[in-house]
């Protein structure tokens, strides 16, 4: 359901770029270069782009360790365009304070709704980087405004995805997760 | 440096400091700042603010930043003022649209100070 939603917003978005961004969109596919949008390097430079750029910190690439019960903090924006899907950001409360307190220098008790809007746009900024390292891409995917979810124990699910990234990632001893998932490339 | 009143749009909150923060940094100072969380509460700080300098994002909920650029020009507000969108929007056609619709500076998120101070300070000299 929020999938679908973002998912809407961000093709009335990429609608929105304009009638040459339409005309070009319906001359370009992506379908050629599929390997290219699923490299996972791509993933990976993008959260080293955005962690370094907004929190001045950097980040390694890790074997995923989720706890379990605590509570979670979730951004979704959604692509829409020649490749629809969404870019999920997961992290747990503490570590959501924390991006926050680095990106604002501020200091939180709990998950706000500033750290809830520092977390949305973390998200906002890795889904644009990247489908910004995708030729075709960049100008032919429009994005959705960012969604947050926050509680316990709860997982996201995608009935038969055309690909999926995954990555876990530390900085510190702050741990997240950020999923690429395209359900439909044109 | 006399004072500059900036006008800082973008449905983040936390975005607005940053942006306010990385001006600072790039040495505007004195500096006064009026937050817009949409393109329509912008216009609405237009009609009642004299402002220097406007930073604005794209991709915001109920007008979006180059609509409400369309609109600060239809309505002829702030008729000079430099306009820079800040945005995670980077493609040429994104660029495109911006100067079309009126901007003078274009910086994609995520951004170094920096790059605040490279695009936004000769805008500000030369208005």
């Amino acid at each position: 359901m929020l999938l679908n939603g973002v998912r809407k917003a961000a093709i009335a978005r990429s609608r929105k770029i304009g009638t040459n961004g339409m005309e070009l969109a319906m001359d370009v596919s992506l379908r050629e270069s599929v390997q290219l949008v699923s490299d996972p390097r791509n993933l990976d430079a993008s959260v080293h782009e955005v962690f370094q750029l907004m929190l001045g910190v950097d980040c390694r690439r890790e074997v995923a360790d989720e706890q379990q019960g605590q509570e979670w903090v979730t951004a979704v924006v959604g692509f829409g365009g020649l490749l629809s899907g969404a870019c999920v950001f997961r992290t747990g409360g503490q570590a959501a304070r924390k991006i926050a307190e680095k990106m604002t220098g501020m200091e939180f008790d709990d998950v706000d709704d500033t750290v809830k809007d520092a977390v949305g746009e973390i998200c906002n900024m890795l889904a644009g980087a990247w489908k910004g390292k995708v030729p075709n891409l960049s100008a032919n995917c429009g994005l959705s405004v960012p969604a947050v979810i926050t509680g316990h124990d709860y997982n996201l699910h995608v009935q038969a995805p055309e690909f999926q990234l995954r990555h876990t990632y530390r900085f510190d001893q702050t741990g997240f997760v950020v999923t690429i998932v395209c359900d439909g490339i044109q | 440096m006399s004072e500059v009143r900036t006008l800082i749009v973008d449905d983040s909150s936390v975005m607005r400091k940053i942006v306010e923060r990385a001006l600072r940094q790039a040495g505007l100072d004195p500096l006064t700042v009026f937050e817009a969380g949409s393109g329509s509460e912008g216009i609405d700080v237009l009609k009642t603010r004299s402002v220097d300098l406007i930073l604005s994002d794209i991709n915001m909920p109920s007008m979006d930043g180059l609509e409400f650029l369309r609109q600060i020009r239809a309505q002829n507000l702030a008729p000079g003022v430099p306009v820079v969108m800040i945005t995670t929007e980077s493609s040429e056609e994104h660029v495109r649209q911006a100067i079309l619709a009126g901007a003078q500076g274009y910086i994609r998120k995520p951004f170094t100070a920096e790059q605040v101070k490279e695009r936004v300070l000769p805008l500000v000299h030369a208005a």
